[in-house]
Order: C-alpha cells, then sequence, then structure tokens
C-alpha cells in the first residue's frame, strides 16, 4: 500500500464517487478520467450500477486496460451485451440513463459547456472537435457530473461561453423547465482545483478545494463571480480499494492525458491529508 | 430507393468510388478510431473528388484527411478529432478556422433522427433537445413543432437522404452481404437512408460464411463491393485488426506541421500508390503485428503504447 497519491488519482476517485448505487452511467468518447473513474464506482462503492463503456456501449465490460482510445473492442471484453447505437441514445433520450459526464473547453456558471469553437463561429480562434451526442443527451439524462482539469488556465471556466454546444442549467432561451427538458442538469463539477455544487438558482458553487489550494486561487482561475459555500472543505482522500482499482486498471495511464505536467506532479500523502479532513 | 436486386456487385476500388460525383452528401461508416472506410477515402482523393458533404457521427482521420486533401466543402459530422489521447484534428481545424469549409456540426441524436426520417419516408422527425444549444444557430434548416396531443415544443429535423454512404466490413460476400463487428455506429442507419451504398469489404467470403457471421447489412441495401484488406487502416476493424495508433501519430505529425509535410504523406501515402502499394509502405510487420492483438492482453496493450501528454 502507498501512501502517497496523486492528482490525477484523486481526481478520477472523486469522480467516481459522484454516482450513486444502482445508477446507470455512461461516459462520452474522449474521456478518460470519466472512463476511469467508472469502473472504479461499479468496483468499490456502486457495485449494482450499469455501466455503459463509451463508444462501444458495451453493458457491464471488465477490460484488462483502458484503450487511449473509446470505441476499441479491448474496451467491451467479458460484457454479455453491448448496446447498438441507436439502443443507447434511445434509452437515454427517453429518460433511463442517469449519469453522463461531460467536459467542455469552456464550462460557464450555469454549467453550459462549449466544445465546439472558441471565438467567433464564422472564423474561429480555435475550433474544437465538438459535441457529438451531448447536445440532445443534456437535455434528458437525469443528472450530468461536469469535469475540467484546465480550471487553473484560467480560460475553462468562463463569464460566457462564445458556444454553448450543450446546455447546463440556463440558456438565454431560457431555463430546463421552460424549455421542457426532463433531464436534472448539472449536479456537480469537479475542477483540479475543487469541486462545486449547483444551487437552486442553478449555478455552481464552491464547495471543496484540494489541500494545496486556497480560495483565492480558485477564484482568480475562474471567469464567472465566484461563489463559495459557508464551509468549504477538503475532499476526503482516496481509499486503498479505490487507489487499487484506479492503478490496477488504468496502466496505461490514460487518465494522465487530461493533466498538464505540472498538475501531474502535485502529489499529496494519505496521513496529511486524512487528518485535515 | 428502391431494393438492390440480388446480382454480383463486386468492383475495382477505382469503380467503387464512381458512385460518389464532386458535391456528393457522403456518409462515412465507422467512428473514431474503428472501421473508417479508408481505403474508400483514399481513393476518393486520388480521383480528386471537391466538394463534398460529410455527415455522421464522431469521426476522426478520415474526415481529417479528405480536408487536408481540399475534398470537404460543409462538414456536417458531430465530432471531428483524435480524442482526448492525441488530440485536435489538424486539417478539419485549419480549415474551419481559416473559413475554408462550412461548419454544420451535428449531434448524433439529431443526425440519427434524421436518418431514421428517410428511412420512414417521413420528411422530419422531431427531437427534444437542441433547444437552448447553438448548434441550433448552424442549421437554419431546423424548425420547431408544437405536439397536437400536449403541446410541447419540440425541434422538428428534416430527413436526410446522403447520396452515397462508404462503408466498411470485415467480412462480405459478393452480393454486397455485409458482417460487422461492433460497434455498427451509424452504418445500419446509413444503408438504409443513403441512395447508394459501396462497401470495401478486408475480404469476399462464400455467403456461408458471412450468413454464419451473422448478416449486419444486407445485400438489397448495397450497390457495390470491393475487396481491400486492411482496408480500414489505421482504423481498427475487429475481429481482425486493432488500430494502428503509431500511423496516426505519423500522420497528425504531417498534418500539424502542413504545407510541405502533410503534402509529402498524402504523397507518399495516397496519390503514389494504390491499396497494394500502401499495404507495403505500412509494412508487412507492422499489419501482422495489429493483427496479432488477440494473442495476449500485452500484446494488445504495446500496440496502445503509454499514454504520453497530448499533443
Amino acid at each position: 500500500m502507498s501512501e502517497r497519491f496523486t492528482i490525477d488519482e484523486w481526481f478520477v476517485v472523486l469522480l467516481a464517487r459522484t454516482i450513486r448505487p444502482g445508477e446507470t452511467v455512461f461516459h462520452g468518447f474522449g474521456s478518460p478520467c470519466a472512463q476511469v473513474a467508472m469502473h472504479v464506482a461499479r468496483r468499490v462503492h456502486a457495485r449494482d450500477i450499469n455501466l455503459i463503456e463509451g463508444a462501444m456501449y458495451a453493458v457491464n465490460p471488465d477490460p484488462l486496460f483502458i484503450a487511449p482510445t473509446s470505441n476499441d473492442a479491448s474496451l467491451a471484453r467479458g460484457a454479455a451485451y453491448s448496446m447498438r447505437f441507436e439502443e443507447f441514445f434511445d434509452a437515454a433520450i427517453r429518460g433511463d440513463v442517469d449519469r453522463m459526464f461531460l467536459s467542455g473547453g469552456q464550462i460557464d456558471v450555469y454549467g453550459n459547456t462549449n466544445v465546439t469553437a472558441v471565438g467567433p463561429l464564422e472564423r474561429p480562434k480555435v475550433k474544437l472537435g465538438g459535441g457529438g451526442g451531448g447536445c440532445n443527451l443534456a437535455a434528458t439524462i437525469k443528472h450530468l457530473t461536469l469535469w475540467t482539469t484546465r480550471h487553473r488556465t484560467g480560460r475553462t471556466l468562463v463569464e460566457k461561453c462564445d458556444f454553448i454546444t450543450d446546455m447546463g442549467h440556463r440558456t438565454s432561451e431560457g431555463t430546463r423547465a421552460e424549455l421542457g427538458y426532463t433531464g436534472g442538469g448539472p449536479q456537480t463539477m469537479i475542477t483540479e482545483l475543487g469541486i462545486f455544487d449547483f444551487g437552486a438558482d442553478g449555478k455552481a458553487r464552491l464547495t471543496h478545494i484540494f489541500p494545496d489550494v486556497t480560495v483565492d486561487q480558485v477564484r482568480a482561475a475562474t471567469g464567472f463571480e465566484l461563489s463559495v459555500a459557508g464551509n468549504v472543505q477538503r475532499p476526503a482522500p482516496p481509499s486503498v480499494a479505490e487507489l487499487a482499482v484506479v492503478r490496477s486498471l488504468d496502466t496505461l495511464g490514460v487518465r494522465r492525458s487530461e493533466f498538464t505536467d505540472r498538475e501531474l506532479a502535485r502529489s499529496f500523502h494519505r496521513h496529511l491529508d486524512s487528518c485535515a479532513c | 430507393m428502391s431494393l438492390q436486386p440480388r446480382r454480383d456487385k463486386v468492383v475495382a476500388l477505382p469503380d467503387a468510388v464512381a458512385a460518389v460525383h464532386d458535391g456528393a452528401m457522403v456518409a462515412l461508416g465507422g467512428g473514431l478510431s474503428a472501421r473508417l472506410p479508408m481505403a474508400l477515402v483514399r481513393e476518393l482523393i486520388r480521383h480528386r473528388r471537391r466538394d463534398l458533404h460529410v455527415v455522421g457521427s464522431a469521426h476522426g482521420i478520415d474526415v481529417d484527411l479528405l480536408i487536408a486533401a481540399g475534398g470537404i466543402r460543409r462538414c456536417e459530422e458531430s465530432y471531428v478529432g483524435f480524442e482526448q489521447d492525441l488530440g485536435l484534428a489538424p486539417a478539419y481545424r485549419r480549415a474551419a478556422e481559416a473559413g475554408e469549409i462550412e461548419i454544420a456540426e451535428s449531434c448524433c441524436v439529431t443526425m440519427l433522427s434524421q436518418l431514421r426520417a428517410t428511412e420512414m419516408g417521413l420528411p422530419f422527425l422531431p427531437v427534444r433537445g437542441v433547444k437552448g444549444s447553438d448548434l441550433r444557430r448552424l442549421h437554419p434548416e431546423y424548425s420547431e413543432i408544437s405536439c397536437p396531443f400536449t403541446g410541447e415544443i419540440l425541434v422538428a429535423v428534416p430527413a436526410l437522404r446522403p447520396d452515397v454512404a462508404l462503408l466498411h466490413a470485415p467480412i462480405g460476400d459478393r452480393y454486397g452481404n455485409l458482417h460487422l463487428d461492433q460497434p455498427y455506429v451509424l452504418d445500419e442507419r446509413f444503408a438504409g437512408a443513403a441512395a447508394a451504398v459501396v462497401a470495401t469489404v478486408d475480404r469476399i467470403a462464400p455467403s456461408e460464411d458471412v450468413v454464419n457471421a451473422g448478416i449486419t447489412i444486407p445485400a438489397h441495401l448495397v450497390s457495390a463491393v470491393a475487396e481491400v484488406p486492411f482496408g480500414a487502416h489505421p482504423a481498427s476493424c475487429y475481429p481482425n485488426y486493432a488500430y494502428d495508433r503509431e500511423h496516426l501519430m505519423t500522420y497528425l505529425q504531417a498534418a500539424q506541421s502542413g504545407g510541405d509535410d502533410l503534402a509529402k504523406y498524402l504523397q507518399q501515402f495516397v496519390f503514389d500508390v494504390d491499396e497494394a502499394g500502401y499495404r507495403e509502405l505500412i509494412g508487412e510487420q507492422q499489419l501482422e503485428r495489429l493483427a496479432d492483438y488477440g494473442s495476449s492482453t500485452q500484446a494488445w496493450k504495446e500496440l496502445f503504447g503509454t499514454s504520453g501528454e497530448p499533443t
């Protein structure tokens, strides 16, 4: 048992803990942290979930490693069944999927995300890859867990998204209720600096920070006005069991591809951190 | 579309792309790193097809390479890129940022609904999402409809009928019966909705073998089939071979650098060779390695290397 762990390991574990027992959960493509997190949840605290694996749509697979692409056959290993593309999307739009993980190049205070383009759309400064199925899925999947590993850049959590690909709690067109959306929208947002929840007003609020981060640092990196919970806490450190799954499953380290070298250098000590919590 | 009669549909690869004219709406099969119809894409480039309108879900080197060769006018995929591992699609990004292609980004569900409308012979289908998303700004053809039973306002998306679907399968027979391994992605829907379906297969097999493997796409939907071993390379085509991450990195290096480097890649891997020549360039040893993914977990894992920093 190692007492030290790194930010990528802790981050994946925190994503995993947003999954509740009995849920049907899904991650999109290009989401290695969420991909590993779903297996951590299924092997530690939520063994009865329906885990739908990325663009394979494999139901409860037991991959031997996580591949760096999300539709490789290795990811479906051990699954008795893989859904067709249509089966998965039908289940999601009729409301049978409980949770999806969603990220964005830009994210605003309402949890709206931009994965389409930074800058004006006619001549974008950066053309991002695009949203896959997110624009419809975000309307009907019951809960969204948002994440980003690029909060510190100051360019990710923004006052206003240049383009809204997937709707959070509110856009200029209205609220989710006004648009008739059946899903609950973003519930939690996890960044490499801390954790946010979303209040009744649909806005993100900082509830946790990592032990090597200050609220002022979070504020400086956040483009929208930062709302902070009364008692900001530290996230509970990963358990031995959670760390063991991360390390034994993601032996290629695909989760690390989401972090800069600077972030990957952040390491923590179980004993100290558990005291602080 | 009328159903195709039972006849021998085997053609040579150059003839297979004859169905694709300049300006055509083209549906590319597979997705991300799996079963992309790369031999057909390379052949389109060899024939210097222009102004194509590509439609589909999440794609990678197929769309990026076509854009790199100047073949695409309008891109209506839900995603083009190389995921977290290898990052943004260089040619797509450059062309979009320079205003050289029309960005008509779609959503998988919207695309699926539009294809289903065509399959059902309907003019449109409603979707519940899209409202609240700026994707609607990219699609003035979308409209709204009020549900006659509940009054709910839904987004109406028009039927989409690709001129041609280009698919790749591990095996098929001479008549066009195709077996696919999962993920099928949108291939079945493309086959039902497109005016013509052109397929490549790694191997043309006796009908009995395809029936035993399971027919995913039936011959009556397929117009032409060409045999091209490793026709999805550098994408995977399970159960035959894994994707070639190393080659993707070779392409990405050239595409990111652009200019002469990209031109050199196109010359070397597309214009100067036919598909047999392409396989020689990739090398028998590497192709065997990709086909040998199943020999051990270690062998499979090693193909994917260690995940480095995003490029």
